[in-house]
């Protein structure tokens, strides 16, 4: 087996997309990019504008919390550190969890714009995903449509705990239709800070944020998966990609076998699809942070080969406290996979998922 | 196995440490009450900046099954070490990690002599 410093070499002769990459963005500094009275809303609440779950991620100190608060914090921390050639952004993912639609409607294209003018324009490598208030699908629209000719805005990213319906609900079509005529890609990312709204029995129950936060991004991306595979959206907009962010890779094998049983029997409460559930999650992308930590590798190496080389894409999820180096994801590629197949993982799949030329 | 001379004794007071860079390697050393620890700052777990995190203790829990309640203790207070990327825990006094059985810190000697500390590196 290659040594450290062979796999840390060999990650830096690598091409590599990272999926995932979150601002830190204060409320002052999106109140610039925000008109009244959305704008003091921000900043002359005296309580926090934003809704907070409290829980304590940096386990009282001992983890180290790191932010992105500026361009050179991607290009030093990820660029150059972490051998990242292109890391796609996303701005925020507070939206679903605010009641006010109007609020987050405005704030959806303050943050967009932020992304843009502060990160995107200062560097060619940088990508961004676009969020959407999903509150207010024809918004949502618009807002793709007006962010359409921004060369380095890629994809959507849905923030996927919170939505009330549940994302492949046709109330949410106009959005995707947007997108599709956009070629704005899909992405969905849970949030263990809005899970409380949608799984509120968690907070209700649960002591420890290590309870909530082991099942938060999952559930969500479940119950994503689920509702778009039955309401057949991948059938409804075919030239959309749909990648899912930040829940690992178990839950997928997992649900690809559960909705083909149940798609066995109950086929006639799923009209749309043409072909089982697993056919369509297998077109879907999968990002592989958090990695899982398997006490014996070889499970997590099978775990992989299940989700497969065309699906898995890597991300950190920098800057937040689980992220992943890219060396947690390659110890399981690099002495396995041949190079084509190591290379799809590392940035091909990334790049279809999002239609990037590399 | 080379012998480094790397700080005299009053540049590592007790609960401080410092990070050296010896033969490619980054090493920090630790003074836990007047006794010194070397260790490679490297993490197990993802390769991050394991001696550059912050020094704690930590809680442990034990079970009283004659009266059924779990009582917590917050010990060790300065001698766990946090790695900063994502708190990997490990006790400083013997580099064990404190979530994995099998996971040790790499770990070098180190002794003071006549007011120097002194690193030894294979």
């Amino acid at each position: 087996m290659a040594s450290q410093q062979q796999r840390s070499k060999a990650l830096e002769d690598t091409t590599i997309v990272d999926t995932d990459v979150h601002l830190s963005v204060s409320p002052e500094e999106v109140a610039k990019y925000i008109d009244e009275p959305y704008k003091s809303h921000m900043t002359n609440t005296g309580y926090s504008p934003l809704p907070s779950s409290g829980w304590d991620r940096n386990l009282r100190g001992k983890i180290e919390h790191y932010t992105v608060e500026s361009p050179e914090d991607v290009d030093e921390v990820l660029c150059n550190d972490f051998s990242i050639d292109c890391p796609i952004l996303n701005p925020t993912s507070v939206l679903p969890r605010l009641p006010q639609t109007d609020l987050a409607a405005e704030l959806m294209s303050g943050y967009n714009d932020l992304m843009i003018d502060q990160y995107l324009d200062e560097y060619d490598h940088f990508r961004g995903l676009a969020a959407v208030a999903t509150q207010d699908p024809e918004k949502a629209a618009e807002e793709l449509d007006r962010l359409g000719n921004e060369d380095q805005i890629v994809g959507v990213y849905i923030a996927s705990t919170g939505p009330n319906p549940p994302l492949g609900d046709s109330e949410y079509d106009v959005m995707y239709q947007a997108a599709e005529d956009n070629d704005l890609d899909i992405a969905y990312h849970g949030s263990g800070g809005a899970f409380m709204f949608e799984f509120p029995r968690q907070n209700q129950s649960f002591e420890k944020f290590i309870e909530v936060h082991t099942m938060a991004h999952t559930w969500s991306q479940m119950m994503t998966l689920s509702s778009l595979i039955i309401n057949g959206t991948p059938v409804k907009f075919p030239d959309l990609n749909f990648s899912f962010l930040e829940a690992g890779i178990g839950w997928i094998p997992m649900m690809m076998f559960r909705l083909n049983k149940e798609y066995s029997i109950r086929r006639s409460e799923a009209p749309l699809l043409e072909k089982s559930p697993e056919e369509y999650i297998r077109e879907f992308y999968f990002a592989s942070q958090p990695i899982g930590e398997a006490n014996h590798s070889k499970h997590m190496d099978q775990l992989i080969d299940m989700v497969g080389a065309d699906s898995l894409m890597f991300a950190t999820d920098y800057p937040h406290w689980d992220f992943d180096h890219p060396e947690a994801l390659d110890k399981h590629l690099s002495h396995r996979y041949d190079v084509e197949d190591r290379n799809k993982v590392l940035h091909g799949n990334a790049a279809e998922a999002f239609g990037i030329s590399l | 196995m080379s012998k480094h001379r790397v700080a005299s004794v009053d540049e590592i007071e007790p609960g401080e440490r410092i990070i050296v860079e010896i033969e490619g390697k980054e090493i920090g050393i630790f003074n836990i009450e007047g006794e010194y620890r070397a260790y490679l700052n490297w993490c197990a777990h993802q390769a991050g900046p394991t001696c550059e995190g912050n020094v704690t203790g930590t809680t442990q829990g034990e079970y009283n099954k004659n009266d059924g309640k779990v009582e917590l203790d917050y010990c060790k207070q300065g001698e766990i070490l946090n790695c900063p990327w994502h708190g990997w825990e490990y006790d400083l006094t013997s580099g064990e990690c404190l979530s994995r059985q099998d996971v040790i810190l790499p770990q070098y000697k180190v002794e003071e002599n006549e007011g120097d500390i002194i690193l030894s590196v294979a």
